[in-house]
């Protein structure tokens, strides 16, 4: 049952964000296009390249799916409303996380074709920037919680939410996460305008559609960690606590997907180069501002 | 919930979606073949046919991070359970970690004075 | 074009036709997405508004179910159609917009002409089309000759041996073996150096290569067809130049791709491979490592590049060795874009063009910029008659002129966002270059205040400075620089400085046509049945363009056309040269080359 509202939860999500998505390119609000779009997408062919690498071509889309739905799986809508509340939530979301980089070089190298294989060998780069980033602040997160169990965390935050305890954690994880989605501005594998789609350029037909899903999924996914990481999770008045993660949920993802509208795609180069100079040595100001507090406040 | 069952509720799940995307497959196939025509399944390269195989050693610039991120990634396996108990421990445990970080920072301006922070 | 709305049987998918394919014919109906050729710039210089029409845009072949083609195609682009229209996935269709099928395609499905209202309908019938044919039962291979990799044969030992036939070698007289030519791009005159060609299709399949060599090779290739590239040879070359000369030992087996995997990253048969082994023969990188090097086409139809302009670069994982900027699209010769003078090249001595159809052919061939070479060869004709400026008319020119540069710079901008990932760019420029395009005085006024905004959201922009500081400096030793390259060199001379000077000449422009005439498109005043000589010059919106003409009864008897892209395309290699892909593509899109101005 509670399996059963998780992931229409998360369907539901990533509907709502593929009808704002088109309404951003097409400029009509339509609330049936992700099933046309699908339904197209069925229709169309579904090209395999020429002697591509087989298992990666096929296995990279279903892999970020996979990879989305389970990290969705460990973190709380509400305090009974989780599927596997794990004693290692908060680590098991970056293990899982960690897939989509396999996911993304896997679609970049199957294709053999050279926009795809850049793609992917610039994620890599790409989460040697921001991969600190997701695993640093959540560290400070724990400590507040002292606990690795996402409801633990939620039920830390019952009294101040985390966004507030520690605003510059809020700031880099939110950032990396976006990074990790590989959503505009950090959408180095799938630019358009430097590889013509990158990673993406070669999935047709249902497969591009299985990626594309698994790419608002896991947004979504992200959003809802950063809920239960900073936003306090289910905690607000008046409404149920499911309503409120839903909420806070699509909030934070909705802005994900706006953000990159109105910003250029980042350099790589300069990307590296501020998480490693800036960002990393900010988070750590962040573990070392959080552990004071825990210690001076009771 | 034991565990366990936890975890195999979390495979069952992996499973169900590799299921899922398995008959939207599935039902792919039933709208017909993919015609196989020339030049077809060759990537696409905006325009021209590139049939050249592209596998080969790649040269990523990013080797000087790559290896500090190692030294990184690693510490991290420490920081979770040191998070975890760090309240009750106190004060200690922040003189423990911060040692443990200082070593990896100097290792940091390091490598950052000797260029490590640039494309090759 | 098929009267009863179908798709032509060369794009729709096999399948008899049922309730489930219906549905989904219904689906892909209202989900239509067009891949522009030559690209989306050149639908917005003819006023086209692609997403109010119904369309969605789609970047690349793979993701696009509708081939648009605007406008006529040159000869080079019809193979690079052909392509784009094999790689998309079926059912698929083609939508002409206000020009002729090009030679390698099937017929249209949908034909439209040139205006929104014209392009709106023709996509109602495409979506008729959709719903109707998108599934029939016996559909038709799609098939053109550049679709087929050519076939040559080469002796296992004598790799400068290559022959089209089958047959022994003349040295040894072992048996030849079949390989698939490497490239088949549309410049089919490639094939014709075998000796180039052997040694570049070893750079990808052999890893025993000799990339230096074969990028000599390559440039003395290329200087066959363009002398005026100069090529800077850099000290790596020499220094990387022993590498073996020994073809003897390679194994060229290893090439046909219909019988073996790639031979691209299996190093050798042995199971152990020694890196050093593997390796020895790599070209080296900056840092001193060896890496495989790709040769990678970059246009003639790529999203981050004005469409007709191919950008060839050899990349060391994601940086540039060097690049190579080509037109597909450009006029053809000095004299004339017809047959003829393609044949009687250098003379001059072309055949006679009425006045006025020379006008209206220049301005055709210059989709990007009109407007500008209308009122270039109105002036040189005029003059040539010897008639003498008037007043109201120059005015009312100029204020075309200056309407057409805020219009272009628009559309430069829009580029940039595509290029960039800034989706709000590129709506916003656009948007506002539909609106500027035939705007009279009253309405530009009215726009001003949207035109001045852009530039001060652009400047609150974060990330865009650090984005664009920095990238495509001009070499200092750079001459023949025109417009607004010319006039951002001063001031830093990268990409950053280019963006604010083209949005300072907006603002230019702006107070220009505020004092100026109401904006006129320039018409050929009465010649007569004059002769003579003429010569002008329209600083047009990328530059300045030449135009001397020969004048006879009337007709035009020869001329002689300088544009600034002819000049900037030269700049490419230079400007690419070491730099990360990313940037590369930016460096040449700040350059705000328009292919149709490159004179080949």
């Amino acid at each position: 049952m509670t399996v059963a509202i998780v992931l229409l939860a998360l369907l539901g999500s990533a509907w709502l964000l593929a009808v704002i998505e088109g309404w951003m390119t097409t400029g009509r609000l339509s609330p049936a296009a992700p099933l046309y779009s699908g339904l197209a997408h069925l229709g169309r062919e579904s090209i395999v390249p020429r002697s591509p690498d087989r298992v990666f071509f096929e296995a990279a889309p279903v892999l970020l799916l996979v990879v989305a739905v389970l990290g969705m799986a460990v973190l709380p809508l509400a305090p009974d409303l989780i599927i596997a509340d794990l004693g290692t939530g908060a680590l098991f979301i970056n293990a899982a996380l960690a897939y989509v980089l396999v996911a993304v070089i896997m679609a970049g190298w199957g294709p053999d074709g050279a926009y795809a294989m850049i793609g992917g060998w610039r994620f890599l780069g790409q989460l040697i920037a921001y991969s600190m980033l997701i695993v640093m602040p959540i560290t400070a997160v724990a400590m507040r919680a002292e606990s690795l169990v996402n409801t633990a965390i939620v039920s830390s935050q019952a009294g101040l939410w985390n966004i507030v305890y520690q605003p510059l954690g809020f700031v880099l994880f939110f950032i990396a996460a976006m990074a990790l989605a590989f959503r505009a501005p950090f959408d180095l594998p799938t630019a358009e305008g430097d590889l013509g789609g990158g990673v993406d350029a070669e999935y047709t037909g249902v497969r591009l559609a299985v990626l594309r899903l698994a790419r608002l999924t896991l947004v979504v996914t992200l959003a809802s960690a950063t809920t239960v990481f900073y936003l306090g999770g289910w905690h607000g008045p008046l409404f149920p606590p499911w309503a409120w993660s839903l909420v806070k949920t699509l909030a934070v993802a909705v802005s994900m997907l706006l953000v990159g509208r109105y910003l250029p795609r980042i350099r790589e180069a300069d990307l590296m180069r501020w998480c490693w100079i800036l960002g990393i040595p900010l988070a750590l100001v962040n573990i070392i501002i959080v552990g004071l507090l825990i210690l001076v406040v009771p | 919930m034991s565990g366990t069952q936890q975890y195999l509720l979390l495979l069952g799940m992996a499973l169900g979606t590799v299921g899922v995307v398995l008959s939207l497959y599935g039902l792919a196939r039933i709208m017909g073949p993919a015609q196989r025509e020339p030049g077809k399944d060759v990537p696409a390269s905006s325009g021209v046919l590139s049939r050249d195989p592209v596998w080969g050693r790649y040269h990523a610039r990013y080797y000087g991070y790559a290896l500090l991120f190692l030294a990184f990634d690693m510490e991290m396996a420490f920081m979770y359970p040191w998070a975890v108990v760090y309240k009750e421990v106190g004060m200690v445990a922040l003189l423990d970690m911060g040692v443990f970080l200082a070593i990896l920072f100097l290792g940091l301006l390091y490598g950052w004075s000797q260029g490590a922070f640039r494309r090759q | 074009m098929s009267s009863d709305l179908t798709i032509n049987s060369t794009g729709a998918r096999q399948k008899r036709p049922s309730l489930l394919q219906k549905l989904v014919s219904r689906a892909l109906a209202r989900n239509l997405s067009c891949l522009i050729v030559p690209g989306p710039e050149v639908a917005l210089a003819h006023g086209l508004d692609i997403r109010a029409a119904g369309l969605r845009i789609s970047t690349t072949p793979r993701d696009a179910s509708v081939l648009m083609i605007v406008g006529d195609i040159s000869e080079k682009m019809c193979d690079a159609v052909a392509v784009l229209y094999a790689q998309m996935p079926r059912p698929r269709a083609i939508l002409l917009v206000g020009g002729q099928t090009p030679s390698t395609l099937p017929g249209a499905d949908i034909s439209s002409g040139l205006s929104q209202d014209q392009l709106t309908e023709a996509v109602g019938r495409l979506e008729r089309a959709f719903a109707d044919g998108a599934f029939v039962d016996s559909p038709e291979e799609f098939d053109s000759s550049v679709l087929h990799a050519r076939i040559e044969y080469v002796c296992p030992m004598h790799p400068e041996v290559v022959e089209d036939e089958p047959g022994s070698c003349p040295k040894c007289g072992m048996d030849l073996v079949a390989r698939e030519a490497g490239e088949s791009t549309p410049d089919h005159e490639h094939h014709h150096d075998h000796e180039h060609h052997r040694h570049e299709h070893e750079h990808y399949h052999d890893q025993e290569q000799q990339s230096h060599h074969d990028h000599e090779h390559h440039h003395d290739h290329q200087h066959h067809h363009d002398h005026k590239h100069q090529h800077g040879e850099s000290d790596d070359h020499s220094e990387h130049e022993h590498s073996g000369h020994d073809h003897g030992e390679h194994d060229h087996s290893g090439h046909d791709h219909e019988e073996h995997d790639h031979g691209g990253h299996d190093h050798g048969a042995s199971g152990f491979m020694s890196m050093i082994e593997v390796t020895k023969d790599l070209p080296r990188s900056a840092d001193g490592l060896q890496m495989d090097w790709l040769e990678v086409p970059f246009g003639p139809v790529f999203p981050g590049l004005p469409g007709g302009l191919k950008l060839t670069l050899t990349l060391d994982g994601d940086g540039v060795t060097e690049g190579q900027a080509t037109s597909l699209v450009g006029m053809a010769t000095e004299g004339e874009g017809s047959e003829e003078s393609q044949e009687s090249e250098g003379s001059q001595e072309s055949e006679e063009m009425d006045a006025d159809t020379f006008i209206e052919h220049l301005a055709s061939a210059i989709p990007l910029a009109p407007v500008s070479y209308r009122l270039l060869a109105c002036l040189a004709i005029e003059q040539a008659a010897g008639l003498s400026d008037d007043q109201a008319t120059t005015q009312a020119r100029n204020s075309a002129l200056e309407r057409e540069r805020i219009a272009s710079h628009l559309g430069w901008l829009a580029q940039s966002g595509r290029q960039l990932g800034f989706a709000w760019l590129t709506q916003r420029a656009s948007t506002l270059q539909l609106k500027v395009r035939d705007a009279g005085r009253d309405r530009i006024a009215e726009l001003e205040p949207e035109l001045r905004t852009l530039g001060t959201r652009l400047e609150r922009t974060p990330l865009l400075k650090s984005r664009l500081k920095g990238i495509g400096v001009l070499p200092v030793d750079s001459s023949d620089l025109r417009g607004p390259v010319a006039r951002a060199a001063e001031d830093g001379g990268d990409a950053w400085a280019r963006l604010w000077q083209r949005l300072d000449e907006i603002a230019a422009s702006l107070e220009l046509l505020k004092s100026g005439e109401e904006p006129e498109l320039p018409v050929l005043r009465d010649i007569g049945n004059a002769s003579g000589t003429g010569k002008a010059t329209v600083d047009t919106p990328r530059g300045e363009a030449r135009l001397s003409l020969k004048l006879e009864h009337g007709k035009v008897k020869s001329y002689k056309l300088d544009t600034a892209c002819s000049h900037h395309i030269d700049l490419v290699p230079k400007l690419v040269e070491g730099q990360e892909l990313g940037d590369a593509l930016l460096a040449v899109g700040s350059l705000d080359l328009s292919p149709w101005e490159v004179i080949s």
